[in-house]
């Protein structure tokens, strides 16, 4: 089991050293140049060659890579700083959210699957399945905006962005990430509902599930016990794979409820062409996804002894 | 000896002259006021001056205010401002942003407040201020008592150092823009520890403006202090000093102690940053912010059409400018570049776009904000028919086509179609390329840029309270911001003239003669001024906005 | 590569095994009201796509400065813009940009994709290992994030579009060509092709991957309802399809901040607009889904 673990953790760590060459690689492609952004648009030419000069831009570009491995995360060419705390305190407060978002959705979406799973084929099935669908379409900035419009602006009912006053309380602060979450959801109900319901039909149709009813076990003790157990497990997995989706969405949330989370961060530095911060944070995002599919990984063998007998070999 | 004759002894040759236009009403009140207070004559004489001649001396506001009275002022609480994210790190040499300067007024104080509310300069680190008899040298009296925020207090070499540092090529500050030919660092001079002396490289008669709140850069700091971490210390002389300031975040500042004029009414003030106006607005209606520091009427009806919110708007001079190469076919021929302008509906431009926050401008870079337009000088409108007219007489009786180059920036992309469907009228097809700010401006040196290149090109120009650097950089034979690439000896020789003249009455006629050549020639087509607008809830009061997007809040309150 | 590497959505597709394409499939997706609808809707967008300018009432792009904000009324039916132009005009002619890249950059990942699933599935070892390595890599860069940091760098135009989305789909349909040529390169036929000393091209690209299509098809069918959902993202950020283009996610992002001063139609019908054609390809492919399950 250990080899398993290790062989797992040695392919993802040629993956990430990839990754950063990609990030790398996107970086060095650009036409604008560091001291330029830094400067602004109106100062004199020797200045921008000079300061150039000094950020190391005109060394020969794996001089400039290993650099940046080396000094990573490095300096923010837009605000003259290390880019390590700003990166660290954003992407706890994206992780807030995350888990704020997971917490509704997961309970959400594994009832809704079940649900639909047991009444399989009558309307509340079909309605959930549509429900879920339609809510799947919508982007996260279509709906964001409607419900900031609608519950923040017109009713006053919730805040307009999602970063509470400094100092507030732990509820405070989540009444601020109502709203935002929200997209984040109607997102990705559909898919783990959908996944919860075929793990729940699967288990529901298994051999073990039928013998139990037919041996007397009351429905609702089967369900819990075995059913669920079962539907849980792929549906574990397929969060993992939401988390690309789950990244995605945060970036547009984060922006439009103006919450300084690392899609912000992110999407700031990319409009203000501060490559340094940029790469750190794809590179960051590139990072969480990685470690999130490799415990989904590790975790989803250790749970299903056919994997784990066949690794132990 | 009748009251203003004994005002008028002991008053030099240039403020004798400006009485005398008072009196026979070449100069009106607002202008008097304008340019004796550039010269240094203070409030009082100023009023004076003005009763004696039996005007009133109210000075009439230059904006206007709409919406809900204001509630009477009270002491205390925080008042929460919502701005535009400063584009990079506070450094007041480089800051060249609107979020960014509108930081550095907040700790930090000029030499001369530029008031748009009142229209004059008025002292602020200095007293006074006066020039020799052309204009190449002037003396600035320092206010006495100053402290910077740490105790220590202010004095010439202050003064000295941040002027040097300002004007010195090799610090590229932004200030640049105002200080290049005029200014170096060896003319900065101490005369006494109260006393500076600017000796200028040519005579300047708007130089105080050049060391006024205009010039957003020039704050004063203390001698040798590094600008790389000013962000830190936020260090200056005034109402406030740094609480705190978090990237992309805000920022937080509370009333300086060592304050040299009245403390502020509110206990704090509380700056939220935004990435771009929509959700500043949304914030302003969402009870996020109580005060939008500056925005663009595009894109903003929600809160310029609700009776709830109180709107300042400052006639500003910011405008756009639509270049053309004049050296490339076919806007080699004036008849071609005066054609462009004749198809643009301007009036339209400014209700549509600017929801009529803003003034029509004629193609030339002086407007309503400057008492130094001639405003004999006619109005250009629409007339697609001219407009045809004048293409067949170029050689171009069906139209041609071309392309434009623009930014992705406030209500811009909009003009650009707005224009784009304006020229089609006349047969002009325009073909748009925008695209975003830092990818237009590109290097911003001839050749590496789409702003300089592009055979059209549109851009922004924000408010200044002089039209120097409009005059100079864009349209000088050697101006770097030469887009039009406009060279005419004519031109050149004018605007030196306007830079020297002291005298608002030689400005003007010479300003004339800029105009008519300028519409003349068309190099560049200007659609409108546009106003600097800053909004609040009804329960805040006492705001003081400059149209170059600063906010004072000395005398800011909040009421419950 | 991981284990768990097979979306579970996935897995009852290759269970069909080697389901032919052909009359039974079509009958039966003729016959499910979900593709119907499906197709319907995207076919009236597509009819707008090209000939948009035809059917559209107005042009466009043509301002009238005197009648900006306009509600609907019976001149336009779907109000004006802040600058005059009719809503309902924009909203015909916006999907034409949509329509066109979001295909093409589900092809060019669709193309890109199998061949990398083909050479992995089919060497599997050291290629397979090496491959899935940049596989992963890219896995790891969601779609909006990989856009955030290649279109400011590369320029905002389709092209970059195409090629960044399509970059992004690659891994995601590698993925599930790899494990169904894993399945079919078992199979006797395979076999037999090497004992006749095929090479393997041939093998592959002849043999398997008729074979592996119907995977394929279902994939390119849901990443087109993604590919949808990103350019629309992309641009509603500001680094998709440019100014003037009267695309959807351009004028949300462009009118949002008026829809508090009343003027709600000029976002509210590009959203359900929105909605419609994801939908409509999102049924199509969940039918086809199931015809190919069986």
């Amino acid at each position: 089991m250990v080899r398993f673990i290790l062989k797992r953790l040695g392919l993802a760590l040629i993956t990430l050293w990839l990754l950063s060459v990609i990030v790398f690689a996107l970086g060095q492609v650009l036409p604008s140049d560091p001291a330029r952004s830094i400067l602004g648009p109106l100062a004199a030419p020797s200045a921008v060659r000079a300061l150039d000069h000094q950020l190391g831009v005109d060394k020969p570009v794996l001089t400039q890579y290993w650099n940046w491995i080396t000094n990573f995360p490095g300096t923010s060419n837009q605000y003259q700083a290390p880019i390590g705390p700003i990166l660290t305190s954003a992407l706890g407060r994206s992780l807030k959210l995350a888990i704020f978002a997971l917490i509704i959705l997961v309970p959400l979406g594994i009832v809704g699957g079940v649900i639909s799973a047991l009444n399989a084929g009558k309307p509340i099935d079909r309605t959930i399945s549509v429900v879920g669908q339609s809510m799947l379409t919508v982007p996260e900035f279509v709906s964001g905006i409607i419900l900031l419009v609608v519950f923040a602006v017109e009713l006053g009912w919730l805040p307009v962005t999602a970063t509470a006053p400094p100092g507030s309380s732990f509820l405070t602060q989540l009444k601020y990430l109502i709203l935002p979450v929200i997209p984040l959801v109607m997102v990705l109900f559909g898919y783990i509902a959908r996944m919860a319901r075929v793990g729940t039909i699967e288990a529901l149709d298994s051999d073990y599930a039928r013998t139990a009813t037919l041996k007397g076990l009351p429905r609702g003790v089967m369900i819990r016990r075995h059913v669920l157990r079962n539907s849980l497990m792929p549906t574990i997995t397929v969060i993992a794979t939401q988390t690309g989706y789950l990244i995605g969405g945060l970036l547009v949330v984060e922006v439009l409820f103006r919450y300084n989370g690392v899609g912000e961060l992110t999407y700031n530095a990319s409009i203000q062409h501060d490559i340094p911060m940029l790469e750190a944070c794809v590179l960051t995002i590139g990072v969480v996804y990685m470690v999130v599919t490799l415990v989904a990984d590790i975790t989803f063998s250790l749970l299903n002894p056919r994997i784990r007998l066949k690794a132990a070999e | 000896m009748s009251e203003l004759d004994r005002l008028r002894s002991g008053r030099t040759e240039l403020e004798n002259h400006y009485i005398d236009e008072l009196v026979s009403g070449n100069l009106s009140r607002r202008d008097f006021l304008r340019r004796g207070s550039m010269i240094g004559m203070s409030a009082p004489l100023l009023g004076a001056i003005l009763a004696a001649c039996g005007s009133s001396s109210k000075t009439t506001a230059a904006s206007g205010t709409t919406g809900t009275s204001s509630a009477p002022a009270t002491k205390g609480g925080t008042l929460r401002i919502g701005a535009v994210t400063p584009a990079a790190a506070i450094n007041p040499l480089t800051i060249s942003d609107a979020g960014g300067l509108l930081m550095l007024n907040q700790t930090g104080e000029f030499l001369i407040f530029d008031s748009n509310l009142k229209l004059q300069l008025q002292p602020m680190l200095a007293l006074s201020w006066s020039p020799n008899t052309d204009g190449s040298v002037w003396t600035f009296k320092l206010r006495p008592g100053v402290k910077f925020s740490n105790g220590a207090p202010m004095t010439a070499d202050d003064v000295v150092y941040t002027f040097q540092q300002l004007s010195d090529p090799k610090n590229a500050s932004n200030a640049l823009s105002a200080f290049v030919g005029v200014l170096t660092p060896s003319g900065v001079k101490k005369v006494d520890s109260t006393t500076v002396a600017f000796n200028l490289e040519a005579p300047n008669g708007n130089f105080p403006y050049l060391v006024s709140s205009d010039n957003y850069n020039a704050i004063i700091v203390p001698n040798g202090s590094d600008y790389g971490k000013w962000q830190s210390t936020f260090i200056g002389t005034g109402a406030f000093k740094l609480g705190s300031y978090t990237q992309n975040v805000g920022a937080t500042f509370v009333p300086n102690p060592n304050y040299w004029g009245t403390k502020p009414l509110l206990d704090s003030t509380s700056f939220k940053f935004y990435m771009s106006q929509a959700p500043m607005i949304l914030g302003l209606q969402g009870n996020d912010v109580d005060v939008i520091a500056q925005f663009t009427p595009a894109g903003a009806a929600a809160i310029l059409n609700s009776p709830s919110y109180k709107i300042i708007s400052l006639k500003s001079a910011n405008h756009r400018e639509l270049s053309m190469r004049n050296d490339q076919a076919p806007f080699t021929d004036a008849r071609v570049r005066q054609a462009v302008a004749y198809t643009l509906d301007r009036p339209g431009a400014v209700a549509a776009l600017l929801s009529g926050k803003g003034t029509v401008a004629n193609d030339y870079p002086f407007g309503p904000r400057y008492p130094s337009t001639d405003t004999s000088v006619p109005q250009r409108t629409q007339n697609i028919p001219m407009a045809k007219q004048l293409l067949a007489a170029a050689g171009h009786p069906n139209g041609f086509s071309t392309t434009m180059n623009s930014e992705i920036y406030q209500e811009i992309p909009q003009l650009a179609q707005v224009i784009q469907q304006d020229a089609a009228k006349a047969g002009i097809n325009i073909k748009l390329n925008i695209t975003d700010q830092t990818l237009y401006y590109g290097k911003s040196t001839f050749g590496n840029s789409p702003w300089l290149d592009g055979t059209m090109s549109l851009v922004d120009y924000g408010d200044r309270g002089v039209p120097n650097v409009y005059l100079t950089a864009p349209l000088t034979s050697a101006g770097t911001w030469n887009a039009a690439r406009f060279h005419n000896k004519e031109f050149d020789g004018l605007v030196k003239q306007y830079v020297a003249a002291l005298d608002l009455q030689a400005q003007k006629q010479v300003a004339g003669k800029i105009q008519r050549l300028l519409l003349a020639e068309t190099p560049v087509v200007y659609p409108y001024w546009i106003d600097g607008l800053t909004a609040s809830t009804p329960n805040v009061g006492g705001l003081n906005p400059t149209s170059i997007a600063q906010l004072y809040l000395n005398t800011a309150y909040k009421s419950a | 590569m991981s284990i768990v590497d097979i979306p579970v959505e996935d897995a009852g597709v290759l269970a069909a095994g080697r389901r032919e394409i052909r009359r039974d499939v079509f009958r039966e997706l003729l016959r499910s009201p979900t593709f119907i609808v499906g197709v319907i809707v995207l076919s009236i967008w597509i009819i707008c796509a090209i000939f948009g300018a035809a059917i559209a009432p107005h042009s466009p792009y043509a301002q009238n400065l005197e009648e900006i904000n306009k509600a609907p009324s019976s001149a336009h039916l779907f109000g004006t813009d802040q600058l005059g132009r009719d809503m309902l005009s924009r909203v015909i002619v916006g999907v034409r940009d949509v329509m066109i890249i979001a295909p093409l950059a589900t092809l060019l990942g669709t193309v890109l994709g199998t061949a990398i699933g083909l050479l992995m599935g089919y060497f599997r070892g050291a290629v397979d290992d090496v491959l899935g390595r940049f596989v992963e890599a890219f896995l790891a860069i969601p779609v909006v994030v990989l856009g955030v940091i290649a279109l400011p760098t590369l320029g905002r135009s389709n092209l970059v579009l195409i090629i960044v989305i399509g970059l992004v789909f690659t891994p995601l349909i590698a993925r599930t060509v790899r494990a169904a040529v894993l399945l079919e390169r078992e199979l006797d036929y395979v076999a037999a092709a090497r004992l006749r000393g095929e090479r393997a091209p041939y093998i592959m690209f002849v043999e398997i991957l008729p074979n592996v299509f119907a995977p394929i098809m279902v994939e390119f069918t849901v990443r087109l309802a993604y590919a949808i959902y990103a350019i629309l993202t992309l641009t509603f950020l500001g680094l998709g399809v440019q100014p003037p283009s009267p695309d959807w996610g351009l004028d949300i992002a462009a009118n949002y901040g008026v829809v508090p001063a009343g003027y709600w139609w000029e976002v509210l019908f590009d959203a359900i607009a929105i909605a419609t054609l994801v939908v409509s390809i999102t049924l199509i492919s969940d039918s086809v889904q199931g015809a190919l399950e069986g």
